[in-house]
């Protein structure tokens, strides 16, 4: 039985596998953080996945996002996301969205998401989907890398978001440096933190900004709060 | 004292956790040029988990988290 062994463990058990292929998961962004992100979402049934993304195939993707082959270059992203996960699960419904995000489409885009996971690369676009989900009240979970670093936390209301941290300040400079299995642990405790989300267990990363260092091969959490003037926050209220 | 904590990148060639004497230093910005940071390095500034400007204040017992820019996918 395909779920076997995760019903095994007592957090999850038969009610929970139910919550997991009644659920509905919006992943925007298709590169280096969402391959294992919605790989480990479809194994593990996660009923409904969406995919947002407006980006073909390169073969700079190649050395992290491993949904993809050299074959695949030049295709969009989201339809080979389509293939290659509807046959690792068949079981599971998967919406490729290829479409480019704005502050005037994200709205309707994420409106159906119990959780929705932020992995897309570049600043603009992760203010744009911190607002819409503080606005729809959907849990945000956000992961981001550089090199052999990254980090992962978890947004709604009640706690601090990307603007409490002031995190719009951010100027990366792109192409940012990306080793595929450092990507792969940030992704990957994406995916764990928004199963956490979903079958509403206590411990999930709100609050806690988790640092890797995977040079040393350490974790480290800082304590985040919100901020009186966050105006993404004040948008909301 | 105040706890000085670098992450990422800010902690190659320099201690990730570091405590300093709170007399020498009146502002956050005085400690990121301790460690030979420049201001437009730093993404993220935090002072007790809270977001601050490099001009905040900074006292004995604040803990001083530093990040440069991570958020590639
Ligand atoms: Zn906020």
């Amino acid at each position: 039985m395909r779920y076997e062994r995760q019903i095994l463990i007592k957090q999850v058990s038969e009610a929970g596998q139910k919550i997991l292929a009644n659920s509905n998961v919006c992943v925007i962004g298709s590169g280096g953080l969402a391959s294992p992100v919605l790989t480990y979402l479809a194994c593990a049934g996660v009923g409904t996945l969406s995919l947002i993304d407006y980006d073909t195939v390169t073969d700079s993707n190649l050395n992290r996002q491993f949904l993809y082959q050299e074959k695949d270059i030049g295709k969009p992203k989201v339809q080979i996301a389509n293939e290659v996960l509807s046959a690792f699960n068949p079981e599971i419904i998967f919406h490729p969205i290829y479409q480019k995000i704005d502050k005037t489409n994200i709205t309707e885009m994420i409106k159906d998401a119990d959780v929705v996971i932020d992995c897309v690369d570049n600043v603009e676009t992760r203010m744009i989907v911190n607002r819409a989900c503080l606005q729809q009240n959907i849990p945000l979970v956000e992961g981001g890398v550089n090199g052999f670093y990254g980090f992962v936390f978890a947004i709604k209301q009640e706690y601090p978001c990307l603007e409490c941290i002031g995190y719009g300040n951010t100027k990366l400079k792109p192409p940012t440096a990306a080793l595929g299995a450092v990507v792969g642990v940030i992704g990957s405790l994406q995916a764990v933190e928004c199963i956490k989300i979903l079958l509403g267990l206590e411990g999930v990363l709100y609050g806690k900004l988790l640092n890797y260092d995977g040079l040393i091969g350490s974790f480290e959490t800082v304590e985040i709060q919100k901020n009186d003037m966050c105006e993404a926050h004040l948008f909301v209220n | 004292m105040i706890e000085v904590r670098l992450f990422a990148t800010f902690r190659e060639g320099r201690d990730k956790i570091s405590y300093l004497e709170p007399q020498g230093y009146h502002t956050a910005a005085e400690i990121i040029h301790y460690f030979r940071i420049a201001d437009d390095e730093v993404a993220i500034c935090l002072i007790n988990g809270r977001h601050s400007k490099l001009d905040s204040s900074v006292k004995d017992g604040d803990v001083i988290a530093l990040f440069p820019p991570v958020g590639g996918g």
